[in-house]
């Protein structure tokens, strides 16, 4: 029963956060000085009836609190509404660019994942040896860097091996199957590697450091004491004690992949919801920045309440 | 699904990608004679709707895809054929009957006539103040359009006007029979039509488009014009201009639509063709001259502008901020539109002790920061600039001390560029509260778009330095009713004169357009838009391997 409660009250949270963060997104964009309509308008033909015309066709005539209104009913029939840049519906603008984001920043989170637990483990479990420090060094070295930058210097270092920007080759013309995921890939390659290098130290430190915790355990001792092989210290009592923070860790990546990477995308020229937020907020395309956000905030708080589930399983203490 | 098997695939390849190491292949891209032309930008087509469209690579594409009744020349000075062959005023200019291409095809098959261009005028002056709101300034004056039949259109005007064929060079004729599927709402369903697949007429088809990815042209084999000698034509964009430069060096693609700066001797050394040529984009640095202003009156003194002119160091401008590849500027009307441009408008001289007498002269003494006094406060100003303009930056950091040296302090307000022109507007389109600013304009050929900037009715349009001055528009509504080009080009001579004297811009430098290109690839025409331009059709119709 005490179970259920917890189950349902988190519930109820992530409800009520998400309905909290749609409010929100819908008066912070607004507040942003800069008029979408005047900035829509400044294409060279533009005379005083495109701006009102604009006004009219995108609601903005309307007060704040009318616009808001319209907002939650078209959200209750699952409608993100149009976008003001291209005139769009938003949930097509955003399917593409989730399309084209997560398999690219899933993939580099991915890589951070596994690097960093292994460089982690390796770390907590040769404390006091050089291997702990270089890996520490390395993994506190890519995580200073600036996304950017890491990715420029890959930009340079790869130019003319690796492809320097886009997902695809898109001149080559009937590719085989095996053409085209070969060439995907080469294109995947660095922005996924430039994530994946700059998120592994995080990693890193925290699995260290959760590791450190546990290994200092009294059945830790107990464990080696019954002369158990390391492996399976390492494995069944040390590792699987320090799943709690590196599982939370795990969810909220997971539940950011929807934001993408404005800097990766923008570096490797990736048309990924990076840079769709970015251009949506340079172009004050409201619909498109709610839109944007409603997608992260759900992500993130679905991971949320699932690295709370399973919390619940991995920490009987919880249900106690 | 496929799609998505092979995106699965990639993931799981791409984890052993690490150390992978294979020089690129461009073995797919020239698979058939006559070749693919790819070129990269760091600009974007942001949609395939005339109605919508915003980027100049928008209005460029439209150009190679879409009719237009007539295009400049390869020298930007006079009109010459597109989808008319001939046209002739009569009426003393308010009519205009223009022969039209037989049997010209659409892309789809369909036949492409002169009820096509009778009925897009018509719909964008139906539909002016809703979803055609974007082509209504193209269609000004136009009291009706009508094809008596399949190669004659008739438009008939108001008033006679003086850029007809100016305004007609910029409006794409879209088809009738797929277009006239989304006039519904009023009109609005024109803006909310993705256009995608693009049916057109152009001398090239578009066959594959990825927003801020990819657009794919092939060569329209039924084009009425000039037939591209390249089999295909594609657009990579670039949202990183190192990757821009970079997959140029390593042959990923074979030209760079606008060279930056700093990559021009690096491709040059790396043995690319880097072309330059006058551009229409020039850098502006903006006085508020609304003479309604409440703070900072003097501002508004005609000494004190000329001040800032002869504060202003044009030439380390040119130097510095575009490394050689830009000229000093001096008018509204960009020098690169040729005979519009009025010579007699020079640049400023950069003399500082010039600059300090005009202000001695005006009446503003120095304090002892240097700094000089105004109406009981500093000349102390806020410059906005914003932040999608680099150059603005550089800009400030030259214009800062020289400033300083005649007793005025700068301070730099950057802001994102919708920010910005708010910044400059408020409140409610007043142009009470901003002092300077430093932005760019881009200008068209025909000097009509650049000479309304100024005009009071762009109050709250384009705007941004709020002028506004009875007799300049008096001057401005007059060229765009004189037909006779000559008498026309004199007005427009007498309102540059007339802005350089008011000065609500001191205009600082035009940059050159530059642009590169393999060596494997010649016949790109040059234009002050580049070699991919609104202007005609020419540079990538001749665009062929060598």
């Amino acid at each position: 029963m005490r179970g259920a409660d917890y189950v349902l009250k988190r519930l109820v949270f992530a409800v009520l956060t998400v309905f909290i963060a749609v409010t929100i997104n819908f008066a912070l964009f607004r507040l942003a000085p800069g008029s979408a309509v005047t900035n829509l308008a400044r294409v060279p033909h533009a005379t005083p009836q495109t701006r009102l015309a604009l006004k009219r066709q995108f609601g903005l005539d309307k007060s704040k609190f009318q616009q808001y209104v319209i907002y939650l009913q078209q959200l209750a029939h699952g409608n993100l509404g149009i976008s003001f840049a291209n005139s769009q519906p938003v949930s097509a603008n955003l399917r593409t660019a989730l399309i084209n984001t997560i398999p690219m920043v899933f993939l580099g989170t991915l890589f951070a994942i596994v690097l960093g637990t292994i460089t982690g483990i390796i770390s907590a479990w040769r404390r006091g040896t050089k291997a702990e420090g270089a890996s520490i060094v390395t993994a506190l070295t890519f995580y200073s860097m600036p996304t950017h930058w890491l990715g420029l210097m890959l930009v340079i270092l790869f130019a003319g091996v690796l492809p320097t920007g886009g997902m695809s080759n898109e001149f080559l013309i009937n590719p085989s199957f095996t053409t085209h995921v070969r060439d995907l890939a080469e294109h995947i390659a660095l922005p996924a590697l430039t994530l994946g290098l700059v998120l592994y130290g995080e990693y890193t430190l925290i699995v260290r450091s959760a590791m450190l915790e546990t290994l200092g355990e009294d059945y830790v001792l107990t464990a080696r004491a019954k002369g158990l092989k390391p492996w399976a210290v390492l494995r069944r009592h040390a590792l699987r004690n320090a799943m709690l923070p590196i599982t939370t860790l795990i969810a909220l990546s997971l539940g950011y992949i929807v934001a993408g990477a404005i800097l990766i995308e923008t570096v490797f020229s990736w048309p990924g919801i990076g840079r769709a937020v970015y251009d949506a907020v340079l172009q004050r395309d409201y619909p498109m920045l709610q839109g944007a956000f409603l997608v992260l905030t759900i992500s993130v708080v679905f991971f949320n309440l699932i690295a709370d589930l399973l919390y619940f399983r991995l920490d009987p203490r919880i249900t106690e | 699904m496929t799609k998505w098997l092979a995106v699965l695939a990639t993931a799981i390849l791409a984890v052993g990608l690490v150390g992978y190491a294979t020089k690129a292949s461009g073995s797919g891209a020239n698979a058939k004679a006559g070749g693919t032309f790819r070129m990269g930008t760091s600009s974007r087509i942001d949609s395939l709707n005339p109605y919508v469209a915003f980027n100049q690579d928008a209005y460029n594409t439209f150009e190679y895809v879409y009719p237009f009744l007539v295009q400049y020349d390869k020298t930007n000075s006079k009109f010459v054929s597109d989808f008319a062959t001939s046209w002739k005023p009569t009426d003393g200019g308010k009519t205009w009957t223009f022969k039209t291409r037989s049997g010209a095809k659409w892309t789809d098959g369909q036949p492409l006539t002169a009820k096509d261009a009778a009925w897009t005028i018509t719909t964008d002056l139906k539909y002016a103040a809703g979803g055609a709101a974007n082509a209504a300034g193209l269609v000004a004056h136009i009291k009706s359009a009508k094809a008596p039949n399949a190669n004659t259109l008739v438009v008939r005007y108001s008033k006679a006007p003086g850029n007809v064929l100016g305004q007609f060079q910029q409006l794409a004729i879209l088809p009738q029979h797929i277009w006239s599927q989304h006039t519904g709402n009023k009109g609005t369903n024109l803006k909310t039509f993705s256009n995608n697949p693009l049916v057109g007429a152009g001398p090239f088809k578009l066959v594959k488009f990825k927003k801020d990815d990819i657009a794919l042209f092939q060569r329209n084999g039924s084009f009425y014009g000039e037939k591209p000698k390249a089999d295909a034509f594609g657009l990579q964009m670039f949202s990183n201009e190192d990757a821009l430069v970079a997959a140029l060096k390593a042959h990923q693609i074979d030209a760079i639509e606008a060279v930056p700066g700093t990559a021009i001797k690096t491709l040059k050394n790396a043995g690319f063709n880097v072309r330059s040529t006058a551009g229409v984009d020039q850098t502006d640095f903006i006085i508020n001259s609304n003479a309604k202003k409440s703070g900072h009156r003097e501002l508004l003194n005609l000494k004190v502008k000329a001040a800032m002119a002869h504060a202003i160091d044009r030439k380390q401008i040119v130097r510095v901020v575009f490394l050689g590849y830009a000229r000093p500027a001096s008018s509204i009307v960009p020098a690169a539109t040729g005979a519009w441009a009025n010579p007699a408008v020079k640049p400023e001289s950069f003399n500082l002790a010039l600059a300090n007498k005009l202000l001695d002269q005006a009446g503003f003494k120095k304090g002892s920061d240097g700094i000089r006094v105004a109406g009981g406060h500093k000349m102390a100003y806020d410059v906005i600039t914003p932040t999608d303009v680099p150059s603005t930056n550089r800009t400030f950091q030259i214009l800062q001390p020289d400033f300083k040296k005649i007793g005025i302090q700068l301070r730099q307000r950057s802001l994102d560029s919708t920010a910005a022109f708010d910044a400059i507007t408020t409140p409610d389109n007043r142009y009470l509260k901003f002092d300077l600013a430093l932005w760019d304009w881009v200008g068209l050929i025909d000097p009509d778009f650049m000479l309304s900037v100024v005009t009071c009715a762009q109050y709250g349009g384009w705007s941004d330095s709020g002028f506004c001055d009875k007799g300049y528009d008096a001057m401005y509504s007059q060229q765009q009713l004189t037909p006779n080009q000559a008498k026309r080009k004199a007005l427009v001579w007498k309102m540059q004169r007339y802005l350089q004297a008011k000065r609500p811009y001191i205009w600082l430098a035009a940059q050159d357009a530059v642009w590169a290109v393999s060596k494997n690839w010649g016949g790109l025409v040059a234009s002050p838009q580049g070699p991919f331009n609104s202007i005609n059709k020419l540079s990538l119709s001749r665009v062929h391997q060598q």
